[in-house]
Order: C-alpha cells, then sequence, then structure tokens
C-alpha cells in the first residue's frame, strides 16, 4: 500500500507537483497504447538521476514496485503496473547533453523525444536511424528499453544497433554504467545489450550514448505494384539475397491499399493484390545502379508496375500512402492488434501465405504490412472489441500469427517489445532453460521483484 | 441529440482511440505542460471511465476536460480521425449538468441569452471602462487598474478598448453598395468581438463588400453565436442562441452570408448541428448553413481581385484554429496576401499552431495561455514582419496582449482591414470597381 507517508516522502524528492496521486491520474497513467490497464498508486516525474536514486529507495523501503514510463506509446504492455505501485515517469529528464560530431556520438538524457535527437544529429549532418513511427512522441528511453525499430532497419538496424551505453540506477539504488563512447569496444559481455529491450525491468535507464552516422547523400525512392502479395513478399527475399541492401523495403497488402485509398483518394491501384516501397541510399553512383536493379528484380518477381521518383516530391508521394496506412485502419474497424510478428527474410512469403489463411480461418480482417526487408511484418488484426464474439475471433487469430511466426523461426517481437501482452509465448521462443536463464538474471540484479514486476520472464498467466 | 445519441456517439468516437500517443506531439496544452493529463487521448480515456462507471464525473475530471483549448490540432492529425474535441465539449456538458457552471460562466452566459440587455451592460460598461482600465498609449487597449476576480483580468492582461459606439450602432441595419450594378445581397454576421471591440474590422468587411457591388444586411436580432456558451458545456444557452440566430438569419432577404469572426463562421456553418441536436430549426439550420462564408473565401470567389491597389507593408499571418480546423480555411487569406501589390508576405513557423486564446481559457488559465502565446510570438518575430494578420479577434487580443507585453514593434490586423486597405489604396490608384 502507498500511503500518505509515502506520498510525502516522494515529494519531498521531487516537489509536490511532481507527485500525483489523484484517481483521474492514475486512471490517465493506467496504459500504454495496447487495450490493456492496470492502475498504478501513484505517479513520479523525477527531475534528474538522484531523484531517480532516491525514489527507487523509498520504493524500496516500503516494498512498491516501480514502473517506468516514457511517452507511454508502447504497443506491448511495457509501462502498465500491473503490479500497482509507482510509475515513473521520465520525461521531464529531456536534455540532449551532446552531440559529438566527430566521434559521431550522442549522449541523452531518456525523456528526449527520439526526433528531437534525430534533428539535432541532422544540424551537424549526422543520422540517427532507428525511427520508428511514434519518433514525433516516444522518448529514446522507451526507444532502448523496448528496442523500437522502424523502416530505416532494414539497411542499418535497429535501436540495439545504435546503443554504445547506459547509465542506469538499480533495484538498490546502486548506480551502474555500461559501455562508453568506443565503437569497438569488447570488455566481456555486452552488458548495454542487457539493458536494452529490457524494458525497465533490470534498471531504470537514466543516460543514454548512441551511435551516430553519416548522412548518406542521396537516395531513391521506388514502388512497385503487384497482382500478388506472394510475389511482393518473393522480391524482398530476392532483393536481399541479391546482395543489395536498401534502405527500406515496405510491403502493403491489397487490405492496406484499398483502405488507404479510400482514405486518401490518391489513385493507387486497388486492384494490385500488393505493392512495395523501397528506397535506396548512399552515393550518387551506386543509388542509381542500386535503383536500377531493384527496379529489374521487382519485374522479374512479377511486378506489374515499377515507378521511380524524379525528385523529393515525387518519393515523398509514393511514402503518403505507406505513412495514411495508420488513420485507413480506422475505416476498416475502430480496435487492433498491432503486431510485429518478426520472420527470417527469406521466410516472409511463407508468413503472408500463412497469414492470409488465419484470415479467411477466423473472418477477421489483418492488414499484412510492415518493414518486410528485415522480416519484421506488421500483421494487423481489426476488430470492434464491442463485439464480443468479434474480439474473440481476433483473439484466436493473434494466438494463431505467435505460433505462425515461431514454427518458422522467427520472433514474437521485432520491435514492439514483449512486455506482458506477448509474454504468455516467450517460452516458446527460448526454451525452458532460456526462459529460467532469463529469471536468473533478473533476479541477480531485482532480487526482489521491484523493477516492472509481471513482464516478460514474471509473467504470471498460462505459458505456451 | 438525446441523452442515449449524445452517449452512443461518445463512445463511437473513443472506442476508436488507439492511444498512440500521436496528440503528445502537437496538442499545445501538452507541449506548454509536459502533463499527460493534458493530452487527447488521456482525455478520451478519462471519458471511458466515466461511461464505464470506473469513476464519477468528478470536478477533477471536470477540469482536466476544461484544460483544453478546442484548437482541434488533435482530431486533425490523429491517424484514427477521433472527433476528441466533441468528446470533450460532451464531457463539459455532462459535467455541467453535474456539477454545474462556475457562477463567473453562469452570470456571464444569462447575460448573453438577453440580447438587449447584453447589450446595454457592454455599452454601459464601455463608458465606464476608464474607471477600471488604464489607458494605454497608441491606442493599444487597456490594462485593468484593479483585479477582477474570475475574468482572468490580472494586473498585466491588455484587453482592447471597448467601444461606446459599436458597429451595429454606427451602421444602418441596410447598406447599398457602392455601384450601381448591385450583385445581390450579403447578410454579415458580425459577432460579438466585432462589434463591441473591433468595430473597424466590420467596417472594412462592410466597405469591401460594398465596393464590390454587394449590398449589404445587418440583422438586428443576431445575438452572440454561443461559442463561449456550448464549448463550456452550457448546452442550454448554446441552443438557445443558435436558435435565436437561426430565426434572426431566417428573417431577412439575402444570397450569401459572412462572417469575420473565426469561432461565429465555425459556429453558423458547422457546429450548430451538434448544438441544435433535436431542435426543430435543425433542417432550417442546413439550408442556411451552406451559405456561409469567412470573409476571405467570400473575396476570393465574389471580389474583384484586380482593384486591389499598392499596399507596401511586410506581413506574415497566423491562422486561427477555427478557422483552419474549423471552417478549412487557409490557402484563402495566403492567395488575397499574396494578391495584394507591394505587399510582402512571409511565412512564419507553425502558423496554424494555436495561439493559446481559446476564449474562455485564456480567462482561467492566463499564465498558461501566455506560455502558449509566447511561442507563438517568437514564431512571428522570428519572420521579422511589420504586421501580423489574422482572421479571428480572439486570436488578435491575446496576440496584441503578448506582443505589448513584448514591447514589440509588431501591430495586428485583421485580415479584412488590409483587404479595405488595399481597395482604399486602388481607389486612390483609379482602380475603381466596376468604374
Amino acid at each position: 500500500m502507498l500511503t500518505a507517508e509515502v506520498i510525502q516522502e516522494l515529494s519531498a524528492v521531487v516537489g509536490a507537483k511532481h507527485v500525483m496521486d489523484s484517481a483521474e491520474d492514475l486512471i490517465i497513467y493506467s496504459n500504454d497504447a495496447t487495450m490493456f490497464h492496470s492502475r498504478p498508486e501513484a505517479v513520479v516525474q523525477p527531475g534528474n538521476r538522484d531523484e531517480v536514486v532516491q525514489i527507487v529507495k523509498i520504493a524500496g523501503r516500503h516494498n512498491l514496485p516501480v514502473t517506468c514510463r516514457g511517452a507511454g506509446t508502447c504497443l506491448s504492455g511495457g509501462p502498465i503496473p500491473l503490479k500497482g505501485g509507482i510509475v515513473l515517469e521520465m520525461t521531464r529528464m529531456n536534455r540532449i547533453l551532446k552531440v559529438d560530431a566527430v566521434n559521431k556520438v550522442a549522449v541523452v538524457e531518456p525523456g528526449v523525444i527520439t526526433f528531437s535527437l534525430a534533428s539535432a544529429a541532422n544540424q551537424v549532418g549526422l543520422l540517427y536511424p532507428p525511427d520508428p513511427s511514434s519518433m514525433k512522441e516516444s522518448t529514446l528511453g522507451g526507444n532502448i528499453s523496448e528496442c523500437a525499430g522502424g523502416p530505416k532497419g532494414v539497411k542499418y538496424g535497429i535501436t540495439r544497433n545504435f546503443v554504445l551505453g547506459v547509465e542506469a540506477v538499480l533495484a538498490d539504488g546502486t548506480i551502474v554504467k555500461t559501455g562508453n563512447e568506443v565503437d569497438g569496444d569488447m570488455a566481456g559481455p555486452d552488458w548495454t545489450m542487457l539493458f536494452t529491450g529490457s524494458e525497465g525491468t533490470l534498471g531504470v535507464i537514466v543516460s543514454i550514448t548512441l551511435r551516430l552516422v553519416p548522412i548518406p547523400p542521396v537516395k531513391k525512392t521506388l514502388m512497385a505494384v503487384y497482382d500478388r502479395l506472394e510475389d511482393a513478399a518473393k522480391t524482398v527475399s530476392v532483393t536481399m539475397a541479391s546482395g543489395i541492401i536498401p534502405t527500406t523495403l515496405e510491403i502493403m497488402d491489397n487490405l492496406s491499399i484499398v483502405s488507404v485509398e479510400n482514405y486518401l483518394k490518391i489513385g493507387l491501384p486497388v486492384q494490385a493484390g500488393g505493392l512495395l516501397l523501397i528506397e535506396v541510399d548512399g552515393v550518387q553512383s551506386t543509388v542509381e545502379e542500386d535503383a536500377d536493379h531493384v527496379s529489374e528484380i521487382c519485374k522479374k518477381c512479377g511486378a506489374s508496375e515499377v515507378k521511380m521518383a524524379q525528385n523529393a516530391a515525387e518519393a515523398e508521394e509514393l511514402w503518403l500512402a505507406r505513412r495514411s496506412i495508420n488513420p485507413a485502419f480506422g475505416q476498416v474497424a475502430p480496435c487492433k492488434f498491432a503486431e510485429d510478428a518478426t520472420v527470417p527474410r527469406s521466410l516472409v512469403p511463407v508468413l503472408v501465405g500463412r497469414v492470409l489463411e488465419v484470415q479467411k480461418k477466423y473472418d477477421v480482417p489483418i492488414f499484412i504490412c510492415g518493414h518486410a526487408g528485415d522480416g519484421n511484418m506488421h500483421p494487423t488484426i481489426m476488430f470492434d472489441k464491442r463485439n464480443k464474439d468479434q474480439k474473440e475471433r481476433a483473439e484466436k487469430a493473434l494466438h494463431d500469427v505467435h505460433i505462425i511466426t515461431l514454427e518458422l523461426g522467427g520472433t514474437l517481437s521485432g520491435e514492439h517489445g514483449i512486455g506482458f501482452a506477448k509474454a504468455p509465448y516467450l517460452r516458446a521462443e527460448t526454451g525452458e532453460i532460456g526462459y529460467k536463464l532469463g529469471q536468473e538474471i533478473k533476479r541477480s540484479v531485482d532480487p526482489h521483484g521491484l523493477l516492472n514486476p509481471g513482464k516478460i520472464f514474471f509473467y504470471e498467466g498460462v505459458l505456451h | 441529440m438525446n441523452n442515449q445519441g449524445r452517449r452512443r456517439f461518445i463512445e463511437q468516437e473513443i472506442v476508436k482511440c488507439s492511444r498512440c500517443g500521436t496528440c503528445r506531439s502537437i496538442c499545445p496544452v501538452f507541449l506548454a505542460e509536459n502533463n499527460e493529463n493534458t493530452t487527447a487521448r488521456s482525455k478520451n480515456r478519462l471519458m471511458e471511465a466515466v461511461l464505464e462507471d470506473d469513476i464519477e464525473l468528478t470536478p477533477g475530471v471536470q477540469k482536466r476536460f476544461e484544460k483544453c483549448l478546442l484548437c482541434k490540432a488533435c482530431k486533425a492529425h490523429c491517424g484514427s480521425g477521433v472527433a476528441t474535441d466533441k468528446v470533450i465539449m460532451e464531457g463539459r456538458a455532462a459535467a455541467v449538468e453535474r456539477n454545474g457552471l462556475s457562477p463567473m460562466k453562469k452570470l456571464a452566459f444569462t447575460g448573453l441569452r438577453y440580447r438587449k440587455l447584453f447589450d446595454l451592460g457592454l455599452r454601459t460598461g464601455a463608458l465606464f471602462q476608464s474607471l477600471i482600465f488604464k489607458k494605454l498609449p497608441e491606442g493599444r487597449g487597456r490594462v485593468p487598474r484593479i483585479l477582477l476576480p474570475g475574468a482572468g483580468l490580472n494586473q498585466r492582461r491588455i484587453i482592447p478598448d471597448m467601444t461606446a459606439n459599436p458597429l451595429r450602432v454606427r451602421l444602418p441595419k441596410f447598406i447599398k453598395a457602392r455601384t450601381a450594378a448591385g450583385k445581390g445581397r450579403v447578410l454579415f454576421f458580425t459577432g460579438c468581438m466585432l462589434n463591441y471591440m473591433y468595430p473597424e474590422s466590420g467596417e472594412a468587411v462592410v466597405g469591401i463588400l460594398t465596393e464590390n457591388g454587394w449590398d449589404v444586411v445587418i440583422p438586428e436580432k443576431q445575438c452572440c453565436c454561443g461559442t463561449p456558451a456550448f464549448t463550456s458545456g452550457d448546452v442550454e444557452t448554446g441552443r438557445f442562441l443558435a436558435e435565436q440566430n437561426i430565426k434572426a438569419i431566417r428573417a431577412e432577404d439575402y444570397d450569401h452570408i459572412v462572417t469575420a469572426c473565426a469561432s461565429c463562421g465555425a459556429a453558423l456553418k458547422y457546429e450548430y448541428e451538434h448544438v441544435l441536436g433535436d431542435s426543430p430549426l435543425l433542417k432550417t439550420w442546413q439550408g442556411i448553413s451552406t451559405h456561409v462564408f469567412d470573409i476571405s473565401q467570400f473575396v476570393l470567389r465574389h471580389c474583384d481581385l484586380t482593384k486591389l491597389g499598392n499596399l507596401p507593408i511586410r506581413v506574415t499571418y497566423h491562422d486561427p484554429c477555427h478557422l483552419v480546423r474549423g471552417m478549412n480555411v487557409s490557402a484563402e487569406p495566403r492567395e488575397i496576401l499574396k494578391a495584394i501589390p507591394g505587399l510582402e508576405f512571409m511565412e512564419m513557423k507553425d502558423a496554424s499552431r494555436c495561439c493559446g486564446a481559446g476564449g474562455s481559457f485564456s480567462a482561467v488559465y492566463y499564465e498558461l495561455s501566455r506560455k502558449i502565446n509566447d511561442k507563438k510570438l517568437d514564431n512571428i518575430e522570428d519572420t521579422g514582419m511589420d504586421y501580423l494578420v489574422t482572421g479571428c479577434s480572439s486570436c488578435r487580443m491575446h496576440i496584441t496582449d503578448g506582443l505589448t507585453q513584448r514591447k514589440s514593434a509588431v501591430e495586428v490586423l485583421h485580415t479584412a482591414e488590409v483587404i479595405q486597405m488595399a481597395y482604399e489604396a486602388g481607389r486612390k490608384e483609379g482602380k475603381h470597381v466596376n468604374s
């Protein structure tokens, strides 16, 4: 129980203004971007590292869970305080501490909005590639905790590939620094990676060191239209096998195309079974060559049409369709399970085929879109949660999608994290021993299960 | 809409909210406060909790619904198109039903219902205002001399001179076109701000219309459009005023209806649908709404831009929320400004972001609305232009307040005033309309 005494202690640390415990605020902070919710007992907004230390110590003394939260854009329930206690909202810690153009490194606090860092890097001619769709809202702390991805993941990798080091407050209030500002750090196991994607279960990240890369001078954008979605999927694996690594390889199925067209009326090919949005970047000569080569591959794989943008405005037009998928979802049904089932890229066509079967089996609309280039597909299951039967069918379809993904040797999450939404399936991915090892690691750094309890390896429901 | 209809409508909207958080990057209140409880998704979430009986409609919930400028930016950027503005208005209405209005608003809205009394009150107020307000140099407006509790008029806030001689007193009910070849008749819905605070803008509107061959009729029985009332949750007053205005408009003979106030225009053209609910006047309104144009729309469609004379001023433009998102008007004023010879136009950053006025919002949360306004002022000043042009008197008042406090040299003009100035210049150049 979080008593008035605890509220007082917390207020003494951060100021009364930054401690919230009214019913209204607890409801507001009970959820993220999933449909689940669970109320905390208080919300605390620390302003710096030392305040975090003190809050964690107070929580420890009173045996209160601490669940970190950035902008709450998570799609797996990560920042939902399953066991109540304190929600630690990190958004006040939003300073960009350093952008070092020479060493291509940035140091930030966890509450920095991803887009702010991308802009700051851009100003000195550098690129921070991870670009989740939520980048204008989501925080870097959240991105690191959930290991976010984005359309540029094909070429550059996901958030994980850019974290050089973190500073984290452990459950007992001590501070650990992992990694450094050197790219080639090989001093033992990669502790930094342990914290990346740990969803606030191992420590509260208070500072992050990130790798930046030079901005590629040119890019070229193409759109390939297919009669059959399977051919679009095949293009993905053939392209990747050809040695060319595009920056972006986004796939859209017929349902996505039709919905976007209904929404925007921009003349998309509504008859098409699927389309690919492809971008290549680099230096002028290779980009031209790669774009031509990719175009040929598309045609060979059965594309009925390949459009190549001649300038930035045309490229923006091609992107518009992809960016509008989300609003278009709403035209089909009000609620969705936004999944990030990820398989080895060569199996993208197989996954697509099997998801189409699931769609038929349960008679629920499933949008197939996503970052096909790195195998990170976003089968999005649509329903209306007010319709009980529909919701049940959607849940069954979701279950099947998880199982299929694992059968294909894929992963439950390409970028949204496990949280507790996908935790029931985690053991099926890690195996019995891997799952136990995960628990052991958590226990060794957080023996009392103070940080974000009930998540990832400590899910208390039925395991598959 | 009856209670059940209202409930269904709200449910329909909030079930679409996926809580994705896009509203965090565009809500001016959130950007100023950095608190989740100011976002659109949180208000939808609270409303959901209220409907599920998870929480009562407490004053705490009511307060959170109040903290919204109704700028509609969340709706415009929402991936699922959730009409959070309407959800909030419904939330406010339900809260008013349960907890009542604040005494200050109750008094003010009751006053609005009595057209003649309201008129008398404001005109008498104008005569005595120098007792309460200190006049600023160069006709910039007034600063309250004493603290008026609850009116948000602290010692710093600058409001324009209220005129003892309002627009509708200055002008006859019917004004003939300047040219013989009358094109038709335009009904001018003046609204309160133009009538009592900025009559010069209203005179400019009439000048533009008559210059272009339109007869103008200003219905005597028009009253406040109701926006302050219905956006505050006083549905009853809102509907009462809407019905009064519909009757006043219906009684006249007109070809088009012109507004020069963003909120009046949005109310007359769109918002009344929601406000009227199941009113028997809904059908009449539907007939009226299609004739409503903002002055900038009207000028572009029905006036002669070739007669605009040389006006060598340097301007930037601020999009009032109720114009850009309320009436879908943003290209028109820009096109006209760019058509004025000699006028230098420069776009500011985030021209369509709310200035923080939000009607009574700025009265209740003055400091917060100033903070939001500061961003706007920075963007205005960064353009280096001499004038800010806008089509909303409420924005004008709020921005002028901020500029004056900053001792900025930038001056604010209504779009209609700039157009009128250019027509005046045109007349001097001999570009007489229809001559």
